[in-house]
């Protein structure tokens, strides 16, 4: 076997382990056979059947997808500018996802139904003020995408902001959108992974088409078009399949940030950086840090349940300061910290 | 055959080129020289289509580059940038096989043809064993090798490069450029390089084209375009030219550097 199918064969049994720990864990613990048994022969009037299926399976699947989808995102965005900070949550979409879903609920009173349909519109938007701003400030032409982070950096701060205060300002609202403003994988939102899951998929789906000629771009745009790339139109296809499912992802539980950012540095040094190795690489692990951290956030503070989002925020606050470290800080500056 | 006729291309309002008009001869090494900033590395661009053009057109075999669709392209010319970057844990086999997509479809990969290839390109560099390698693990003159592979891996028949030598030693100068001519030769593909040093125009290259303000000043064979007369023209600046063991040498004089630091 070689390295990269261990690599991989690692990844499947991590995952696998984390979904069935998700679903064993909790207030109270449930066995494994108990779990299989839920699953094959469903017994509605046992009360671990019941929760396995109703409460932490939603939980499961919502982690699953949010992971998955947020991690490749990450990882295309990371490859297109090449700069190692890209992420949905660093350029806007998360937040404009945000501010539009509470937006809707606030002023306009929108149902569940269409919390999804104002999350994919609010990505875009937050994505389109992130370049807007970036070009207002004139340094659109650096090679690295610096401005644009610091740009969605911005952006997000203004519209999770907007989206705060609407949301303190509507004291009804309050309770209900709080918990979902913070990032929270819960199985109440299971209706809403029914309706977006064909978004996220689909945008996964393309990248893993457009993925050979994605990892042309990141040795530079010159290169790539000399090889035979349609840069325009890649790149163009990528980050519309990115904004969307991730948007998708925020539609379901709020900005859970930091996954996109950390798991493609994670996923890197061991599959390489080739995106056809990349995202499925992404798929796997980004599944299972959210699984990982959903059971952390549900039994550290027992009887407390934490906001996955407040967990990934605090791991992800970590691997921020070290990739800061790794790629931006001259080695004096390192040495001197 | 590749050609351009009064190419006139802008970086934001001074044009760069300024209906310039060339035509390369098909087979063996032709250098790009000319001063800075004179418009060298524009027009390889400008070839590929990386630069929006205000004036002129730039035909292969006749037909304009416009309408040739990128991949169809990539089969063509390949083309090597003056500075190249790799990203971390990208390994040396891994790149040479992303050259070779413009013959892939969606969804196949390369070929037993294709791996033959890559196989026979590692070798002509001398990076057989190092397929294992990170990219950026590589010393110096081995990741230029590196990237000259990953050209040649594209299989085109006409090949770009923009100051191939830079940042390398003169032992690596002239390694570098005597494998691209072996290359030229070898596998007869047309080699457009842009050099900087007269010297090592005039042993490797068989084509000349002086570029002065962005106009192809003068072109043609290696031994009727560099001399004394066309330097001073192209450049400014007063060289002796002469032949020594049927090597042309180009010796820039002294008192016209020393009168050109003294202004």
């Amino acid at each position: 076997m070689t390295g990269r199918a261990k690599v991989f064969s690692a990844f499947i049994l991590i995952l696998m382990a984390a979904f069935f720990a998700n679903l064993s864990l909790g207030a109270t613990n449930i066995a494994p056979e108990d779990i299989l048994l839920a699953f094959f022969s469903f017994d509605a009037d046992n009360y671990d059947h019941f929760v396995v299926i109703y409460q932490r399976l939603p939980r499961v699947l919502i982690a699953v997808f949010v992971g998955s989808v947020m991690a490749c995102s990450g990882a295309v965005l990371q490859g297109l500018m090449r700069n190692p900070l890209a992420s949905p949550a660093l350029l806007g979409i998360n937040a404009g996802a945000t501010l539009f879903v509470v937006g809707g609920v606030v002023f306009f009173g929108i149902s569940s139904a269409f919390q999804g349909i104002a999350a994919l519109i609010g990505g875009i938007c937050g994505f389109g003020a992130c370049l807007m701003v970036a070009r207002m400030s004139g340094m659109d032409g650096n090679s690295r995408g610096l401005s644009l982070i610091l740009s969605g950096a911005v952006v997000s701060m203004l519209f999770i902001g907007i989206a705060n205060a609407l949301l303190l300002s509507t004291p009804e609202l309050r309770n209900e959108f709080l918990g979902w403003v913070t990032g929270n994988i819960n199985h109440v939102y299971i209706d809403l992974l029914y309706q977006m899951w064909p978004v996220g998929v689909g945008g996964v789906v393309v990248l893993l088409i457009l993925s050979r000629a994605l990892t042309l771009i990141a040795l530079g745009p010159e290169k790539a078009a000399s090889a035979g790339v349609n840069i325009v139109l890649v790149s163009r296809l990528a980050i519309a399949a990115v904004v969307l499912s991730s948007s998708a992802a925020v539609a379901i539980c709020g900005p859970i940030g930091f996954v996109g950012l950390v798991v493609p540095h994670i996923v890197r040094p061991l599959v390489g950086a080739k995106q056809t190795m990349i995202i499925p690489g992404c798929i796997l692990v980004g599944a299972s840090i959210c699984l990982i951290a959903d059971m952390v956030a549900r039994l550290a503070f027992s009887p407390f349940v934490l906001h996955t989002g407040v967990m990934m925020d605090l791991f992800g606050g970590v691997v921020f300061a070290f990739v800061v470290r790794r790629y931006y800080l001259t080695p004096g500056l390192r040495r001197s910290l | 055959m590749l050609s351009a006729q009064n190419l006139v291309v802008s970086y934001g309002k001074s044009p760069v080129l300024n209906g310039l008009s060339v035509q390369f001869d098909t087979g063996g090494v032709t250098a790009l020289v000319g001063p800075n900033g004179c418009g060298k590395s524009t027009l390889l661009k400008a070839i590929l289509g990386l630069l929006p053009k205000s004036a002129g057109t730039i035909t292969l075999d006749d037909v304009p580059i416009d309408d040739i669709p990128r991949r169809t392209l990539a089969r063509r010319i390949a083309y090597l940038p003056q500075e190249n970057h790799c990203p971390d844990y990208i390994v040396l086999g891994e790149l040479i096989e992303l050259a070779g997509y413009a013959r892939y479809s969606l969804f196949g990969g390369p070929s037993a043809q294709d791996r033959a290839l890559f196989a026979d390109v590692l070798r002509t560099v001398g990076l057989s064993d190092m397929a294992h390698v990170p990219v950026n693990s590589l010393s110096g003159g081995q990741r230029q090798r590196a990237w000259i592979a990953m050209v040649l891996a594209q299989d085109a028949d006409i090949i770009l490069m923009d100051e191939p030598v830079n940042h390398l030693d003169m032992k690596y100068q002239y390694a570098v450029l005597d494998l691209v001519r072996r290359l030229g030769q070898e596998h007869s593909k047309t080699i457009i390089t842009v050099l900087h040093d007269l010297n090592l125009a005039s042993a490797f290259a068989d084509h000349v084209v002086m570029v002065r303000q962005g106009k192809a000043g003068i072109f043609g064979p290696t031994k009727q375009v560099i001399t004394p007369e066309n330097i001073r023209m192209v450049f400014d600046f007063d060289a002796d030219v002469f032949m020594r063991e049927d090597r042309l040498v180009c010796l820039p004089r002294q008192d016209a550097q020393m009168r050109a630091n003294a202004e």
